[in-house]
Parts: structure tokens; sequence; C-alpha cells
């Protein structure tokens, strides 16, 4: 069996070659013969690779433990869910479910664009296709998902990990390969049409559609893997900006940019290079990302091992990409001129623009801050690594800009907004989002970036509701219906202006529990049965630690309940498993209660059974569920945005009048928290000291004086050191007086003495460069926008005299010379 | 110089002093030194107080009664340091786990305050390079 899959990878790399050749020849001689063969050869790789997936699908069930992959990531007491899902599981397997996905949306995507767009086809196939090849060469020198065991195999196979047999785990990837491997779609579309030079803005509306549907799978994707992480990793958080997040996010950045700047091109023929580039950057990152997760050249401790070969092969690929597709950019300049010019700032199409620049820059930070380590050791030798707070600190003001675009853009008109225009469009959300940040003001919000954003959610709710409100009061007076029909037909009408509204209302929803992770509390603590804490508004109390068996597993539960106000609101269950043969490494069973205001999130860390003591970490997580509700609406708009034409017509036929507010409320009733009363059960009450965020700074920031070199936030004296509880003492004083963080430094350093009692910042030589990096790129791309305006709203120069008077002859031999240069 | 290259030119200044004061505000917090247990065990008087990753092998874990304080060596190439860590660790973490701890070195140890393990060869799993939100397990410390 093993050899048959090996036949198959080998028969599909010699049939994408068949097809290379004979689409560049075919295209080249204008022989439809020719080019039907390359694209019946394009079909055929997929049919193979569909029998080859079948194949090492057949292994895992069947429990063919002779192939080392299927013995490395399957056992035969495995379910078999996962027994198929294990096919992705590894970097082997994952390569060939990514030329199979590959091949499949390929030939998808030719055989939709085959007549509409004919003369791309060819090139189409030859850019597939040589993709293609390159990870079957992968596949077959270097990293063969059906290897064998050579002398005898083993009879049961090692297993999948238990923290990736989980539901999330098993459709994340696949959902994020999709959404990788449909953004080669776009790119060879875009380098099809650069080779051909049908530069017109065909090729852009080929590729909307596949862009749209791979970022779709793409947020969705990050969206699994983020509920994934909370779900299953135990640490109360989504996103860790580890490298191989960051590889997802990438790409998803730069397709966001192309997917709005696409508009700009259709509607005003303006920002063609701009596209081609975004469409090969997207595509290279795509690249880049699994380089770097896979190749160890971003040391991350779950990033796949070193693989210096593997590397060499990714990084000739990628200059290859660069070099040739550039290239072709280059080349065909002259056809990418824009039709029109800039004619205002104050233009949708410059909203675009900055939302394009933005976009980019973010992508590129997230690049350079996870290439740090890599940068800095090939510079200094020393490998100096940047965490999540650096991240945040970036990434945080740039949410928020990109955040007021999305309401800002819709509001301005293409080409040039006038004042009363402005004027009309502005007043209601602006006055909602002051109106918010008010309230917001009013009620004490002690979180400034939360407060800020809220508003800003709200200024974009207020735009969207605008644009929805007054699009259906134009309709309701043409048609005569009523206001909920008008609302449908107008999205009916215009399914990517609407469905992309929708899709903004889900950011806006998504960026309304990032605001809530300001107000996160999260705090350690040991109980035993009977005792209780208090975590903000919340009380926990163990009740019992009990020891189960299912067979597959051994279970060890805390049984807890959780009241709020005197009232019982749950019974929680946080959970440690220990499964067979994975003894070593337990999985922590997190328990989670949500509602739409807060979760309250139990962790079982660690346990004594013989005291029956537990070590809990109890963490409420405000707004946290919006996040996800924010992706479901976002995949709901970009589907009203992908519908065919006829679907809405067979929808608005069906639709009552009420059933959307029917069906709202029913979901409203159904996810309103249950209220039980009940009355909190005596119990001593453990003491939990409430740490503020400014406290655990500067914990952070004021060295212990016990003499163990540490900050007090990590003595490892306590809870027994006199010297802690001391500054202790005196640090909670300041705080109570309200002084900030300055002052209270300069008062430990007064009291001390020397700002020994600081612990020092690393800040010198080329980490200063460094930090400097990602502001210099920011002045560059800033110079880029302002030559970019200058040309724009220039009126039409007239051809300089130069170029005129340059001699022929001369121009001829420099044009030599440089040829001859290598 | 024109009107236009006047606004341009302020527009860019404004700006640019903006990124110049987030970079002031960024600048204090730091970044790590990422290093072997060996490569540091060779000279450890010179990476005291410094802010600093190691990567090693925990061998010998133990855990105080009743709390999460955590005890244990991080080997690497024949050097050992002792490390203490308090709070909730990974899943993977346990004898021979290959770990990076976040933290201090003093003469007593390597205090950690953040930890990450990567689970035994069999985990390159994780569906790859777009896996998102991955193996790692960046527990948040207890402070």
């Amino acid at each position: 069996m093993s050899s048959l899959g090996s036949y198959l990878l080998l028969a599909a790399f010699v049939t994408c070659a068949y097809a290379v050749a004979t689409s560049i020849a075919g295209a080249r001689r204008r022989s439809d013969r020719l080019v039907e063969s390359g694209v019946g050869a394009f079909y055929l790789v997929a049919a193979i690779m569909s029998v080859a997936s079948s194949v090492i699908v057949y292994a895992f069930v069947v429990g063919d433990y002779s192939i080392k992959y299927v013995q490395r990531y399957s056992d035969s007491v495995q379910p078999l869910f996962y027994k198929i899902t294990s096919y992705w599981g590894g970097l082997d397997g994952s390569i060939m479910f990514w030329v199979f996905l590959l091949s499949v949306f390929g030939s998808a995507a030719v055989y939709v664009n085959r007549e509409r767009h004919r003369e791309l086809i060819p090139y189409v196939v030859v850019v597939i296709s040589a993709v293609q090849m390159f990870f079957l060469f992968l596949m077959v020198v270097h990293n063969n998902p059906f290897e064998t065991y050579l002398t005898e195999s083993p009879v049961d196979g090692a297993g999948l990990n238990p923290l990736l047999q989980n539901f999330y785990m098993a459709i994340h990837p696949p959902t994020m390969y999709t959404g990788f491997v449909g953004l080669t779609i776009p790119y060879a579309f875009g380098m099809a049409a650069l080779i051909t030079g049908h530069l017109d803005d065909s090729w852009v509306r080929a590729v909307r559609r596949w862009t749209m549907i791979s970022w779709l799978f793409l947020s969705v994707g990050l969206g699994l893997g983020m509920i994934w992480a909370y779900e299953e990793l135990g640490w109360g958080g989504y996103w860790g900006w580890d490298p191989v997040e960051n590889a997802g996010l990438l790409p998803w950045f730069t397709a966001t940019a192309f997917l709005h700047s696409v508009r700009v091109q259709e509607q005003r023929g303006m920002l063609r290079v701009w596209n081609v580039t975004l469409v090969i950057l997207t595509f290279f990152l795509t690249i880049f990302g699994t380089f770097m997760t896979r190749s160890g050249v971003v040391q991350s401790v779950h990033a796949f091992g070193e693989d210096p070969v593997l590397a060499d092969m990714f990084i000739i690929f990628m200059i290859a990409i660069l070099t040739v597709s550039f290239g072709f950019v280059l080349y065909r300049l002259p056809l990418l001129r824009a039709r029109n010019e800039l004619d205002s700032w104050v233009s949708r199409e410059a909203a675009f623009l900055a939302n394009n620049w933005i976009l980019l820059f973010s992508a590129f930070f997230v690049l350079f801050a996870t290439m740090f380590p890599t940068l800095s050791e090939a510079v200094t030798g020393e490998r100096l690594t940047v965490g999540p707070p650096f991240f945040n600190r970036w990434m945080l003001p740039i949410g928020l800009m990109l955040l007021l675009l999305t309401g800002v853009g819709p509001l301005l008109a293409w080409r040039k907004s006038t004042v009363v225009n402005l004027r009309d469009q502005f007043l209601l959300p602006v006055g909602l989002a002051v109106v918010t940040a008010g309230a917001l003001a009013a009620l004490g919000m002690r979180v400034w970036v939360s407060g800020l954003c809220f508003a800003l959610c709200a200024f974009v709710v207020g735009t969207i509701s605008q644009e929805f409100w007054r699009g259906a009061r134009v309709r309701q007076q043409a048609t005569g219906t009523d206001v909920f029909t008008a609302l449908i037909g107008l999205t009916s009408r215009n399914k990517r202006r609407y469905g992309g509204y929708i899709v903004h209302i889900g950011i806006v929803l998504i960026f309304l529990g990032f605001a809530g992770a300001g107000f996160k509390q999260d705090e350690q603590v040991l109980l035993r049965p009977g005792q209780q804490a208090q975590v903000g508004d919340f009380v926990v109390r163990l009740d019992a630690i009990r020891v189960t068996d299912d067979g597959q597993k051994q279970m060890i539960t805390a049984h807890t309940t959780v009241f709020r106000d005197g009232e019982e609101l749950a019974k929680m269950y946080p959970a440690k498993w220990y499964f067979r043969k994975h003894e070593g490494e337990p999985t922590t069973e997190v328990a989670i209660r949500r509602t739409f205001a807060e979760d309250i999130y139990l962790v079982l860390p660690a346990f004594d059974l013989e005291d029956q003591s537990a070590s809990m970490e109890i963490v409420v997580n405000p707004l946290v569920n919006w996040v996800w509700l924010g992706f479901g609406i976002l995949a709901l708009g970009t589907g009203i945005a992908l519908l065919p034409e006829t679907a809405f017509a067979f929808a608005l036929a069906r639709i009552p009048a009420n059933a959307a507010m029917t069906a709202l409320l029913l979901l409203s009733l159904l996810l309103w928290p249950t209220a039980v009363s009940a009355q909190v059960g005596g119990g001593e009450t453990v003491s939990v000291t409430e740490r503020s965020e400014l406290r655990r700074e500067l914990e952070s920031e004021i060295m212990c004086t016990c003499g163990c070199n540490s900050p007090m936030g990590s003595c490892p004296m306590r809870p027994n050191c006199g010297h802690y509880d001391t500054q202790e003492a005196s640090l909670d004083a300041y705080l109570a007086e309200g002084m900030d963080r300055d002052a209270v430094l300069a008062a430990f350093v007064q009291n001390f003495g020397s700002q020994a009692i600081l612990a020092a910042p690393v800040d010198r030589g080329f980490n200063r460069l460094a930090w400097l990096f990602p502001y210099l790129a920011a002045g560059a791309a800033l110079i880029g926008i302002v030559a970019t305006t200058r040309r724009w709203s220039r009126q039409s120069a007239p051809v300089p005299a130069g170029d005129a008077t340059l001699d022929p002859a001369l121009s001829a031999r420099l044009d030599d010379e440089l040829r001859n240069l290598d | 110089m024109s009107y236009k290259a006047t606004k341009i030119g302020l527009t860019s200044l404004v700006l640019a002093l903006a990124f110049g004061g987030l970079l002031y505000s960024t600048i204090g917090e730091s970044a790590q030194y990422y290093k072997h247990v060996d490569e540091v065990m060779v000279e450890p008087d010179a990476w005291y107080g410094e802010p600093l990753q190691i990567h090693g092998y925990a061998k010998n874990v133990t855990r105080k009664r009743d709390s999460l304080d955590y005890r244990f060596e991080m080997h690497n190439n024949g050097h050992v340091v002792f490390a203490s860590y308090t709070g909730v660790v990974p899943d993977t973490f346990q004898n021979d786990a290959e770990v990076v701890l976040s933290g201090t070195l003093s003469p007593d140890g390597f205090h950690a305050t953040e930890m990450t393990a990567k689970c035994p060869s069999k985990y390159e799993v994780e569906g790859g390079v777009e896996a998102g939100p991955s193996a790692e397990l960046p527990t948040n410390s207890t402070y």
C-alpha cells in the first residue's frame, strides 16, 4: 500500500511537469489542443491526489503501522474521527494535504473560468502546477508520508497527542489550509495576467471571489484556533503572538488589504500595481509562514524541529517566487498605469489607501517582531526575543486606527466629499461615539484604551446602521414595501457592499471582546474542600476532589460551586485527565461558564489527593464571547457577499416578514444565563489579594531587597519573605494614596537610596536600533504615501523634454552593457 | 518651499514625533536574551539580573505541598541550573520536558516568571504551519 502511495506521488509530480510544459507550449503556439491537454493533465493531478489521500486515510483507518507516518500519529484505540484527521496531524501528511487541496481548488478555479478567461487559463495551470511541483518534490525527496519501517514494524501506533484530540483542533487545521491554499488561486491569475499582458481589470474580477472564499476560511480558521487555545490550553487567553499564530495572521492582513483595494481598482481604475503586488505578497506570505514554522528558523518551543534541508528548499522557492513575480511586475509596469488620479484626500479611495497602508504595516510589523530573534542573532550573534507586550503595545493603536477607518470609509464619497456631505454623514456616528464615551466616563470606566475602543465600536455601528437605514428608506419609497423587506432587498441588490458591512459588524464585535480583555481578572488560590475564594463578583467554593476512570483515561475532577451576590450560579468541574499511554502528559480540562457579559473560567493546575487540596486558577474574562460571535457574523457577512445572484430571489420568496425578529428573540432567550437561586454555603473565605494591573507591573519593576535578586513579583522566598511583606505594605500604601507608576517608583528609589531597587531595563546597543526599526519602516511607508499622493495629485505633467533628446545609439549601447553585466 | 511641500513636511514631522514618543515609551520594556543552559552556565555571573529566556530540559521536578511552587533542574549539554517557578505549568511540563523559561538568574538559581514547554517529539503535530494558537502554553504567571 505504501508503495502505491509513493508511486502516486511520483505520478502526480510527472503529470504536473507535463501540464506545465504543454500549457506553455500551447499558449505560445496558440494551440487549443495543447492547452486542453495541459488542462486535462491538471485535472488528472487532482484525481491522483484524491486517490493518494484515500490511500493514506485507508492506512490510518485499518492501522497499517508499517507506514512510519501512520504509526507516529495514530493508534488502534483512537476513535475513527481522529484516525481520519490524523492525516494532517504531522508535517509530511500536512504537505500532502496541502497539495491535495491545491489540486482540487485549482481544478475548480480553472473549470469555472475556462471560458470567461480563456487567455489566462494556460498560465494559471502553469503557475499552480509549478507550486504543486515544489511541494510534491519536497515529499518525494524529503518528507514522504508513505515511508515505511524497513525492518520489523511496530504492532501499534504511538497515538495522536491528546491535546489535539479535540474537535476544534480537528477542523481548525484544514480550515486554515483551505484559506492558505486558496490564496494561491489569485496569485496564479495575477501572474497569468502579468505574463500574458491581459492587464485590464478582468483578472481582478476573476480572483475577487476566490480571495473572498480563502479569506473567509482563513478568518474562520484563526477564530477556531483561538477557541481551541482558550478551551484547551487553560491559560485563560486566546492569542499569544506565537510565531505559529502569526504565520496565519500575516497573509490575512494582506488579503484583507487586497479585498479593499480591489474596490478602488474596480471603481476608479487606480492602484493597479498595488493590487498585483498585494496578491503576490499574500501568496508569498503563505509560503513564508510555512517556511517560518517548519524549518526551525524561528525558534518557538512548539515549531517543528530544525530542518536545514527543508529550510534551504523553501528559501530557494521563495527567492524564485519573488524574483519571477516582481520581475514580471516591472516588465509590465507600462501596462499597469492608473486610469485616474486621487482627487482628494477626503474621499473613499483615500480611506481605502490608508487602510491598506495600515494593514500592510501590520503585516510588516508582525513579520519583523516574529523574526526579531533570528534577525538579532544574525546581526549581533545574541539571540534576543520580544514578547507579547511588545506586540500589544504596537498592535493596539494599529487596531484602533483600523477600527476608526472601518467607520470612516463608508461615510466618504468616491472622488471627493463636500463639507455639507461630510456634516450630513458624520453627525450621527460621531454623536453616538461621543455619547458612548461620555456615558462610559460617567460610569467610571477605568481602562481608557477599552473605553476608546467602545466609543469607536459605537462609531462604526452608527455608520453601518446609517448606511442600512438610508438605503432601506430609499428602497422603501421606491418599492413601497415595509422596512424589513426593503432591507433584504437592499442587501440582495448590492450583496458585496452590504455583506461587507455585516462583516464590519462582526469586526466590531470582535473588537468589543478584545476591549473586554482590559477588565480581565485572574487569581491563583489554594483551596481545601469547604473553602472558598472571591474573584471580582464571583465566589468559588471547592466542594470535593474526585477520581473517576472511564477506561480510556483517569479523571481527577474538582467539584466546585460558583456564587455571585450570595446566589448560587453554577456547579463547575475543572479537571485533569490522564490518558492511557500518555500518563506523563495530563490534559487540563478547563471549566467555563459562558455568558455574554463574562466567562468564569476555572483551571485545576495541581491537586493533592491525600489532603484533598486543589490549586485553582480562577479567571473572569469579560465580553470574551463577543469575539466568537463576531467571527460568526463575519462569516455570515462574507457568505452573503459570496451568494450567487439567484439565491436571494429564492430566499425573498420565503421569508415571512417577522421571521428574523422572532428568531433573534428566541436566540437571546436561549442564550440568557439561567439564574439558579440558592444560599451560599458557609465556609471560611480564603483571602485573595486583588492585584491590579499597575500593581503587577510595579511588582515586576521593583526588586525585592531580601537578597534574592529578583523583582518583588518573582521573589522565591515568598510567602515567607519578610522583606517582601514590608515592601508590599509600602507599595499598597502608595497605591492607596493614588500615586501613579512613576511616583511609586520614585518613592521606592528615595526610600532605598539608589536606583538599584529598580529592575534594570535592557536598553542599549543593537536593541535600541532594533526597536527603532518599525519606526523606520513606518517612516519609509509615509514617504511612499507622500510620493504617491504627489504623483497622483500632479496635473498631467508635460513629457520631459530630456527623453526626446536621448541618443538612441547611446541608449542601445547602455542597454547592451547592462545586459552583459552578469 | 511650496505650500504643499510645507504641509506635507509638517504632517511628516508630526507623525514622526508621534512615533518617536511611542518609541520612547515602549523602549523601557525590554527584549530578553535567549540562551541555552550551557551557554549561560559557562559564565553565570555575567547573566545575573539580566532579562533572560533559558532553554533546556527539566529534571527532578518537585512541587512544594499545597502550593504551585515548582523546583527543578534545567539541563543542557552537561550543564545544570536550579530553577524555580510558581504558577500553572503547561500540561507537558514533566521530567525531561524541553522547556523555555523567562526570568532572571541569580546565584541561587533561575527564577522563572513564565514557562513554555515543548511536547516530546510527537508534538510536532499541531496541524502545522498555520495551526494557529499552537502548542505554546504561555501560562500566565502568578504575578
